[in-house]
């Protein structure tokens, strides 16, 4: 505890030189905490998202996966309701929502245009996806609805549609066949990718079906009561149906993935930079107070303190400085943290979407221990690393140090 | 009386560049338990060498140094070291007190070196305070009090160890003539008190008078 408090007393000898290598170390703490904190938002964000649009497991059957279809839902599933009921019956299963997807035109009479379709459950699809699917017009399609459909925005705008409007779907049958069937739009709505709102429709799934002329669907997504149920989930789920492919979420969100990948490289790299920018910090003060008491170091020395004992105090010293500004660092991030859940800040809409998103941070209790920790071994190497060659410097031209 | 340190033959040579200036040429000395043993001389003639190896800060090219009847020739960085935090008081010039640490705190570091005991250390570290009269400055930091008090923290410090042999490198050179002499009867009442024994070097030749025995040196010789 002695060491403790003179390595204490000696960070105190210089205190505005102390106080800049706290502060330095407190905002490259507290950057480090907000860039991971932003990441990791982002992260629980993406995943939620990717989790609610395909649900926590998708079971369908393995070519469904793996190749192209020559005829639409050549791979689908058939005896939907008894998958169903067997999904339902695990306990941490909370939705089955079967999905048919298929492609085709979109005419209102004077223009066609391609469309990406999803018949769907709506009363069931529609709770699930929450706040990731925004309605700019209209009404949320219900599972009692027939022949209606949910536009994306940018199809909407292509085909002069609203709700109301009458429109006519084109599409392949099962068996290779063209079909139509007129459906009124109910609701308009957008997903924030422009890209995707351009194409994408929903309609009811019996409507789907009746197009398509089939009883079959192209998956089933299933939801459970948490994320973290997602792996032990998958396990029974496959153990259940060997003949059929039961993948996650996370399988198919490649944009999840993606954005994941990127940001660790980039916050990666921005870490490795403020850690080494707080070493030299903590380096250079260091140096700075150890050459200036050459002499007390010594004179320490000549009354039998072991070189071994110097670098210690003199490592806790860094651990000192590094630590109060690495706590200084994590209390910053907090309140900010804090600051943004009470004013929130919408940031821009990124690359390819069309909608902004709040800005938010979340501080992972681990990721600030993790943060505070490396902080303070940081600064304690540091400062051993440029302590050592002084207290081993003979006491005899350590004394004479001027 | 068996001698505390003893120098045979000791030979100690500094380069500066190219030459090769001798320090000391053959010196015998022994200093007695209890013994205030004055080194004078001229500068350059190896006072602070005699201290330094004495103090075992330093090392000797040839001859042989036995403290406490110890050969110190063939001990490592970690064994001197230890055996100066044992058996070994420093008392500076410059009195080398550290700043941020109380008078009390100054004076018991070489107890907490030693491992002493809290409870011994400060009964040891009162007493001493109260040997050198500085009892009522024990909370004081080194920078509010006066030449002469920092010198007699630093004698303290040296004393508090019980050490046999305290080096002194120009004690009295800081210090005004009148706090010179009450510095000097008190290294001379404590060391005696303590069983220590003083190896002081000085240019001072009234500090010579009050010491038991003065060594003059000449050119790293003894005259």
């Amino acid at each position: 505890m002695k060491w403790l408090r003179f390595a204490w007393l000696n960070t105190l000898r210089n205190r505005r030189r102390s106080l800049v290598t706290v502060g330095i170390a407190a905002l490259g703490t507290a950057a480090i905490l907000l860039a991971g904190g932003f990441a990791l938002s982002t992260y629980h964000a993406l995943a939620q998202a990717a989790a609610r649009s395909s649900g926590h497991l998708v079971v369908g059957r393995p070519a469904q996966f793996t190749s192209d279809e020559d005829t639409p839902l050549q791979h689908g599933l058939d005896e939907v309701a008894a998958l169903r009921t067997q999904l339902l019956a695990d306990r941490a299963v909370r939705q089955v929502l079967p999905r048919v997807e298929f492609s085709g035109l979109i005419s209102n009479g004077d223009k066609s245009t391609v469309m990406m379709a999803n018949g769907v459950d709506p009363d069931g699809e529609f709770a699930v996806k929450g706040p990731f699917l925004a309605m700019t017009a209209g009404e949320v399609l219900a599972s009692a609805d027939r022949a209606e459909v949910m536009l994306g925005d940018g199809l909407a705008r292509s085909l002069k549609a609203a709700p109301g409007s009458s429109l006519t779907l084109l599409a392949s049958t099962t068996d290779g066949a063209l079909n139509a069937l007129d459906v009124r739009v109910k609701g308009v709505f957008s997903t924030g990718v422009p890209e995707i709102d351009k194409r994408l429709v929903y309609t009811d799934l019996a409507t789907a079906q009746k197009l398509l002329n089939t009883t079959r669907v192209s998956t089933l997504g299933v939801f459970l009561d948490r994320m973290e149920s997602t792996a032990p989930a998958r396990a029974r789920v496959a153990a259940l149906f060997p003949s059929l492919t039961v993948q996650t979420w996370l399988d198919q969100a490649f944009f999840y993935r993606s954005v994941r990948e990127l940001y660790n490289r980039i916050f990666g790299a921005l870490g490795l930079i403020i850690g080494v920018i707080v070493v030299f910090v903590v380096a250079n003060a260091m140096a700075m107070a150890i050459i200036e008491r050459t002499r007390e170091i010594g004179t320490l020395r000549a009354l039998g303190t072991l070189p071994s004992q110097l670098l210690h105090t003199l490592a806790l010293e860094g651990m000192l400085l590094g630590g109060a500004g690495a706590l200084l660092g994590a209390a910053l991030a907090g309140a900010v943290s804090l600051l943004l859940y009470l004013v929130p800040v919408q940031m821009p809409p990124p690359p390819g979407r069309s909608s902004g998103y709040p800005l938010t941070i979340e501080l992972d209790p681990l990721m600030v221990a993790a943060t505070v920790l490396a902080m303070l071994l940081l600064a304690m190497a540091a400062a051993a690393l440029v302590a050592r060659k002084t207290v081993h410097t003979p006491v005899v031209d350590a004394l004479a140090h001027t | 009386m068996s001698a505390v340190v003893e120098l045979r033959g000791v030979h100690k040579t500094y380069r500066l560049g190219s030459h090769v200036i001798p320090a000391l040429q053959g010196v015998d000395l022994a200093v007695a338990r209890g013994e205030l043993l004055a080194l004078t001389g001229p500068s350059g003639s190896g006072k602070s060498t005699i201290l330094n190896l004495c103090g075992l800060i330093d090392s000797a090219d040839a001859g042989e140094i036995r403290i406490d009847g110890r050969d110190v020739a063939g001990l490592d960085e970690v064994q001197r070291t230890l055996l100066r935090r044992d058996a070994l008081g420093f008392v500076f010039q410059g009195f080398n007190l550290v700043p941020v640490m109380t008078v009390a705190e100054n004076v018991d570091y070489p107890l907490f070196l030693a491992g002493v005991p809290v409870a011994e250390r400060r009964e040891r570290v009162a007493a001493q305070l109260s040997a050198v009269g500085l009892q009522e400055h024990a909370a004081h930091r080194p920078d509010a009090l006066s030449g002469g008090q920092r010198q007699r923290v630093a004698i303290a410090r040296a004393l508090v160890k019980r050490p046999k042999l305290v080096i002194a490198d120009e004690p009295t050179a800081s210090l005004d003539s009148v706090t010179a002499d009450q510095v000097l009867a008190l290294m001379r009442e404590r060391g005696h008190a303590e069983g220590a024994a003083f190896v002081i070097a000085t240019h001072d030749a009234r500090l010579t008078t009050r010491c038991d025995r003065t060594v003059a040196l000449r050119d790293g010789r003894i005259e």
